[in-house]
């Protein structure tokens, strides 16, 4: 079996200039001097589009948190001479998929379509954005919905978890902010209101655009211009500040009656232009990365039994990153849960990481980008956050040498400078046993 | 071009036959679809499933057994599951806990499920790379260890997976109550998949040996790769690692034809824990194997049009016009060995109570029975589950966990590459008389989620 397995990773280095050819990137420029990235493949005649705007959630107009989120929904819920029901309709009819959403920084949008319905999926698009009607009874529709989305939120641990640290560690900050907003927000939200929402954000110069498909570089270039357009030309919503992290521990729980206690647990992290990005991506697939190979998964799970899942990820905004370890376990035992991951984050900032550890995750990290990249959808999402990153289209070649390059002491010094023990926010959610918030 | 109706869908799935290009898109894409599916048994029961695609240089290779949950005795719920979490646990050649960690050192990613009809495990790695999973996964259909110095810790995991997915969720536990009531207690269906927490706490090495010796065999499994590959390099590696495991004799899977005899019931469950009310019904109803099958595609047209999407009959009625509720559906899974449920369900708007909202599903129901269906509603939602259908396709995993349930279900790949055609021949009489068959009170459970006395 070893000499198999060795035999097996000389071939992957021969695998990724492979995946990357597969990717052929090209950069358009529309007539109206839209910018967006292509990659034409008809191998199925599908067309999926990954677009974003220049201010999210943390842009919401004081007062009225959720303005944003709700602005994206209701987007689709009606335009032009079309009421909500018959737009939905057409996209039924032309078995177009379309959304928009928004996170913190930006407003997401998509659309999947079938190459033979090209025209109506990009039309729709176009009324969608141009000419939303946001009628007050979808307005009503959705409201409701939102708040009842707020309300089990509040019930459920993870979810409870997830906001109490995002209040903990961003008081004071944008960030803090529910993305669906407050009951008390929600309920003043007007139509007007949205309106002016989506006249702020919906510009055409702060719009990024992927395509993937069955579509040509000319005709992605007309469709755009005919989409986009007729948006106007104008200055995006501000970024918030830029966070300042806590500089001391902090633990809090928030009770609720269940068996299971959910934790979170964050650090500052590391901004993705950082010099030590790539050490730290390897650093934290060794810490709790996905799979099921990570020493926390391995330490929690694995030997102990104290969950089922127990996982670490960077996670990066604009104005802030953090490293964040999440698990679940017993009211009776999360305490333990606790104390075996901060060992093990001891661990690994005093002994940094193997050379076979730092082995298998460069490996991983340099395949496993691949094995996601298996739909239309998925593709022009990965183009897109690429854009958004910063990167060039080349990146897909050259990240593979950036991955090769991590060395040992690289992983050593990253570990060294995110795993601080005096940065450290945790979260229990539920009855724990032998926990108690800070005062 | 807007609208691609089921005259011209259906001219494209016979379009092969009678030599002409396909007209729309829908038609281009069942034809390649259609060519796709290649298959292969081998000597020792073995069947092999092979879905080609140059897409990306990828394969996932996917092993489905015929058993799950729905095989299991009461005071042994949870088996079958636990059985899958100690599939990782180690084989002589593959040690302890290094399954999962050969696959990710070689950049793959790996996983596997438990259900009612199924237990199946699944792998993503690079195409270079599928002699190795396919060589592991042999290893463990035969070959897995189990010991109590392995239970006792996943036993633990096992019950932090329960109280996660189910104890610390409120709907979680009333669906539980609902399936007893629905299919019987301590009968298949009726029991959790992950087991009961006091079956959990009991079971053992021998009882884990004995179910993995009784249904973990080549010929009572099937073998899906789709992917960068070819049916000849999936026949080669096939015979050579799972081609020399010995097939064994299994047990006829039993399903009971039958409901209880004591519906209708109604299941309520107060909690607390409970933010937003639930109201929703559900009803026996046939699979695509058992009880009156011939209704299973007109059922599934039912569902969408019914309740599948925010134009549906339901939505339409109860969140549109009504304003009782906040959201409604209507779903209807028909791939099952036994018997299955449609299921209809509205969230109740702030103001209204479960009357209100049982009484605006009841009255739409019976329009439906009363008026029917129209013709055009009904090509379009055909053209709805024919579009779902087309998408689901463009993703790698979908394809296998599609065959995998079907031919666990007593199904052939016929079947799967036959539903385009069968979903596309349902007539407007077929979906009123489904509803007819399934929406009958001796077959259904009311199932209400409310928030504690006092709690809201």
């Amino acid at each position: 079996m070893k000499r198999l397995i060795a035999a097996f990773l000389a071939a992957f280095v021969l695998l990724l200039p492979t995946m990357a050819a597969a990717i052929d990137i090209k950069q358009i420029t529309t007539p109206l001097g839209i910018k967006a990235w292509l990659v034409e493949d008809k191998s199925t005649p599908v067309i999926a589009l990954s677009f974003s705007f220049v201010g999210g959630t943390a842009s919401d107009p004081a007062g009225f948190s959720g303005a944003t989120d709700l602005m994206a929904n209701l987007l689709t819920d009606g335009a032009g001479t079309l009421g909500a029901q018959a737009f939905r309709q057409r996209q039924e009819d032309a078995a177009a998929s379309l959304g928009f959403s928004a996170s913190l920084d930006r407003m997401n949008g998509s659309l999947r379509v079938l190459s033979a319905n090209r025209d109506e999926g990009f039309e729709l698009l176009r009324l969608a954005m141009v000419e939303p009607r946001f009628e007050p009874t979808m307005l009503e529709q959705r409201r409701a919905q939102t708040i009842a989305s707020l309300n089990q939120a509040a019930q459920r641990p993870a979810s409870v978890a997830g906001r109490t640290l995002m209040t903990t560690l961003f008081a004071g900050h944008p960030y803090a902010a529910d993305p669906e907003g407050t009951r008390e927000d929600l309920t003043k939200i007007t139509a007007d209101l949205l309106k002016k929402r989506a006249a702020a954000v919906l510009l055409r110069n702060g719009v990024t655009i992927a395509a993937v498909g069955d579509i040509t570089e000319a005709e992605l270039a007309r469709q755009i211009d005919r989409t986009f357009g007729s948006l106007p030309v104008g200055t995006s919503p501000a970024l918030p500040p830029q966070w300042e992290p806590p500089t001391k521990p902090r633990t809090v729980v928030v009770e609720r009656p269940v068996p299971q206690s959910a934790m979170l647990m964050a650090l500052p992290g590391i901004a993705r232009d950082d010099p030590d990005w790539y050490a730290a991506l390897v650093m934290n697939h060794v810490l709790g990365g996905g799979g099921q190979q990570s020493r926390l998964f391995n330490e929690v799970r694995e030997k102990r039994g104290l969950a089922y899942s127990v996982s670490s990820g960077l996670r990066t905004y604009k104005r802030a990153a953090l490293l964040v370890v999440q698990t679940g376990s017993a009211n009776e035992r999360v305490a333990e849960a606790i104390r075996v991951i901060k060992a093990e984050m001891v661990r690994l900032r005093n002994d940094g990481v193997t050379d076979q550890e730092l082995t298998d995750a460069k490996t991983y990290l340099s395949g496993a980008l691949a094995l996601s990249l298996d739909s239309s959808s998925a593709i022009a999402a990965l183009l897109h956050s690429m854009q958004i990153d910063g990167l060039s289209p080349d990146h897909l070649t050259r990240r593979a040498a950036l991955i090769a390059a991590v060395k040992l002491e690289d992983v050593r010094k990253v570990a060294r400078r995110l795993l601080r023990d005096e940065a450290l926010t945790t979260v229990v959610v539920g009855k724990p046993v032998g926990i108690a918030s800070d005062p | 071009m807007r609208y691609p109706g089921r005259r011209a869908l259906l001219g494209g799935l016979f379009a092969g036959a009678i030599a002409t290009p396909p007209a729309t898109a829908f038609a281009k894409l069942f034809a390649v679809e259609r060519r796709n599916a290649e298959t292969f048994t081998l000597p020792n029961g073995l069947q092999a499933i092979v879905l080609p695609s140059r897409r990306a240089p990828i394969v996932t290779q996917m092993v489905v057994y015929k058993v799950g949950s729905a095989d299991e005795t009461f005071g042994k719920t949870g088996v079958a599951h636990f059985l899958e979490h100690m599939m990782f646990k180690g084989t002589e050649k593959v040690p302890g806990g290094e399954f999962s960690r050969i696959i990710s050192r070689n950049g793959g990613r790996d996983n596997a499920f438990t259900s009612f009809d199924q237990t199946g495990y699944h792998q993503t790695i690079a195409a270079e790379r599928l002699e190795l999973i396919m060589r592991m996964e042999a290893d463990r259909m035969t070959g897995i260890r189990i010991s109590d110095r392995e239970i006792v810790p996943e036993r633990q995991v096992i019950l932090e997976e329960r109280r996660l997915r189910v104890d610390n969720v409120p709907a979680a536990l009333l669906d539980e109550a609902v399936r007893e009531q629905l299919y019987g207690r301590h009968k298949p269906y009726g029991m959790p998949v992950i087991g009961y927490p006091d079956d959990i706490r009991k079971l053992g090495v021998n009882d884990l040996s004995a179910f993995y010796r009784r249904y973990y065999a080549p010929n009572n499994a099937v073998l899906i790769v789709a992917g960068d590959t070819t049916t000849e390099a999936v026949r080669k590696l096939a015979e050579k690692y799972y081609g020399p495991i010995a097939s064994r004799k299994t047990e006829p899977r039993r399903r009971p034809s039958k409901g209880p005899s004591n519906l209708p019931q109604k299941v309520i469950r107060a909690d607390a824990r409970v933010a937003e009310p639930r109201w929703s019904r559900l009803w026996l109803a046939p699979s695509y194997r058992m009880g009156e099958t011939k209704h299973a595609y007109a059922l599934q047209v039912l569902a969408r049009l019914f309740g599948g999407s925010e134009t549906s009959r339901l939505w339409r009625t109860v969140v549109v016009e009504g304003k009782v509720g906040l959201s409604a559906w209507a779903s209807y899974s028909p791939a099952s060995l036994g018997l299955t449920s449609f299921d209809v369900g509205v969230h109740p708007a702030p103001t209204c109570g479960m009357a209100d909202v049982e009484k605006a599903v009841v009255g739409e129901m019976k329009r439906l029975l009363d008026e029917g269906v129209k013709p055009d509603e009904v090509e379009r939602a055909q053209n709805q589950l024919l579009a779902a259908a087309i998408y689901a396709q463009d993703s790698l995993a979908s394809g296998p966990r599609l065959y995998g349930t079907m031919l666990s279900t007593g199904g052939t790949v016929a079947d799967v590459d036959a539903w385009p055609q069968r979903i596309a021949a349902v007539t407007p009489a077929d979906v009123q008389a489904a509803a007819e068959h399934v929406w009958r009170d001796s077959g259904a459970v009311t199932a209400m989620l409310t928030p504690a006395e006092g709690s809201r």
